[in-house]
């Protein structure tokens, strides 16, 4: 009997196992060094994590990339208290580094109210009709490569994008970053992956990759994969946002848990690590201002992402995405006067992840 | 349960394990080596699950299944931090082993079919465990011992 010769076989082949002692010391040997390598990493984590909250990934340009000034890795046992309530644009952009054509793809407005007592990330669509300064009535996502001009600075894509989204919205942005998905890869692999969970199943056009609905782990290339999908989805591109979404929350849980927000260390190692894949709004005081309140963020403050109401040009008509602005308003009010939690309490159909 | 607890109890168990499912007692040791020092780093997380012996199983036999497909090789050689090695000492058991036919047509097999293999005559679990160990449906489980046991067969016959 066959069954029989497997098992045979497979006793016989126990005494192949070799001793156990030099490999436990192997193991710890080998732990040992990776933890030390990642708390060196871990502020850039938490820069990190903190963009991508957004999920976004927005490369911005830091100036002084690799002077990361001295105060904000010495001096954070204490850092300042916040000052009211604080608005972060992210930017995910879609190309590589160099490429011209870059398109900022995910646009996400971070809220933190004056009590940091949650996180609140609205999506905005990126085919979202808005007046964009100077250049009349324009898709969200052109105004990034409006502002990044010919020079491809992408500091300038992400400060138009800014005006633009506070003109919609009314609120002023403080701070704010662009990552391309390279660096979202990244990063992700620096956390050794996040969990995510999918409401229903998703076919990767690009890979062929199904990911199946429920709880999954991913690693880097696979959320990228994810990340990427439009095509195929019911809602196409307002899928796509809630997938980042739903990234970004997966990837704070994912960084509190790790202690990610502690370790003033290696930031300018982190930064070079993703290079041009990463740009940082407002330079180092926007660097900061980033750093500070991502250390703030423990593993118990809610993360709470938000559907802005849009409505979309009948059939006949040019294809066009409006803010609809009967109940974006309610939403948008709220925003400006800080009083997101109640908001969203009273409308929680328009809630689409919280933890 | 800590960690050391369970590297105490457990470890000679995935070693063998391990050597099972890859045949070859160098690859087992990195296997178990590259798992184990994630269940290290993570042991918050595994020590909440409701099994930490089976969640660890899960982790290493989907790491063994994903093996050239990159994941793990290329996290772990191609960051610069080189793996350890231990030296495996090699005896006259193994040669005999290497004379083992059974045991070199599984080599053969796709690695999927070779784990369900080892977890159900080796490790004598039953269907319903494998499936969720490999992340299948039972019947997924079924079959694919059905197709393994038949190129086995086949291979028999030949022989």
């Amino acid at each position: 009997m066959i069954e029989d010769d497997l098992r045979s076989a497979f006793v016989r082949h126990e005494r192949l196992a070799p001793p156990v002692g030099p490999l436990r010391a192997a193991i710890d040997r080998t732990a040992q060094r990776r933890r030390r390598r990642r708390s060196r990493l871990r502020v850039a984590g938490a820069a990190l994590a903190m963009l991508l909250a957004g999920l976004v990934g927005i490369p911005v340009a830091v100036a002084d990339r690799d002077r990361v000034p001295a105060n904000l890795l010495l001096d954070r046992a204490t850092p300042a208290a916040p000052a009211g309530p604080l608005n972060l644009l992210l930017l995910g952009l879609d190309g590589g580094s160099g490429d011209p054509d870059l398109r900022a793809d995910s646009v996400l407005l971070v809220h933190l109210p004056a009590d940091r007592s949650g996180v609140y990330l609205i999506a905005l669509p990126r085919d979202l009709t808005v007046p964009v300064p100077g250049r009349g009535e324009q898709k969200l996502n052109s105004a990034f490569t409006a502002g990044m001009g010919r020079g491809a600075d992408r500091s300038g894509g992400w400060e138009l994008t800014r005006q633009a989204v506070t003109d919609l919205t009314g609120v002023r942005i403080g701070a704010g970053a662009a990552l391309t998905y390279s660096a979202l890869r990244k990063l992700t692999d620096e956390l050794d992956g996040v969990p995510l969970c999918l409401p229903r199943q998703v076919r990767s056009m690009h890979t062929g990759r199904t990911f199946p609905a429920g709880c999954q782990h991913l690693d880097g290339a696979a959320a990228l994969d994810l990340l990427r999908q439009r095509r195929g989805l019911p809602e196409g591109a307002q899928d796509r946002d809630r997938h980042a979404q739903l990234f970004a929350a997966a990837l704070l849980r994912r960084a509190g848990e790790r202690d990610l927000f502690s370790e003033p260390v290696g930031l300018s190692t982190l930064l070079r690590t993703l290079g041009d894949h990463l740009t940082l709004a407002g330079g180092a005081t926007g660097l900061e201002l980033l750093v500070t309140e991502a250390a703030r963020l423990t593993d118990d403050i809610p993360v709470v992402a938000v559907d802005l109401p849009t409505r979309v040009t009948g059939p006949g008509q040019r294809f066009e995405m409006r803010l609809d602005a009967t109940l974006a308003e309610p939403l948008l009010a709220a925003l400006r006067t800080d009083r997101l939690a109640e908001w969203a309490r009273t409308h929680p159909d328009r809630v689409t992840v919280q933890r | 349960m800590t960690y050391e607890e369970f590297a105490d109890s457990r470890l000679t168990a995935l070693l063998r394990y391990a050597v099972m499912l890859t045949g070859d007692p160098h690859q087992a040791q990195d296997l178990v080596q590259e798992t184990m020092v994630r269940v290290q780093l993570n042991w918050r997380r595994v020590a909440r699950a409701d099994s930490p012996d089976r969640y660890v199983r899960r982790t290493l036999t989907n790491q063994y299944i994903d093996w050239r497909r990159g994941s793990w090789m290329r996290r772990v050689l191609l960051r610069a931090e080189p793996a350890e090695t231990v030296v495996v000492p090699v005896d006259h058991a193994q040669a005999a082993a290497d004379r083992d036919q059974v045991w070199s047509w599984l080599a053969r097999l796709p690695r999927r079919q070779r784990a369900t293999l080892v977890l159900r005559y080796y490790e004598d679990l039953p269907d319903a465990e494998i499936a969720e160990i490999l992340g299948c449906a039972v019947g997924t489980v079924r079959a694919s011992i059905s197709r393994a046991l038949a190129t086995l067969r086949a291979e028999l016959v030949e022989a």
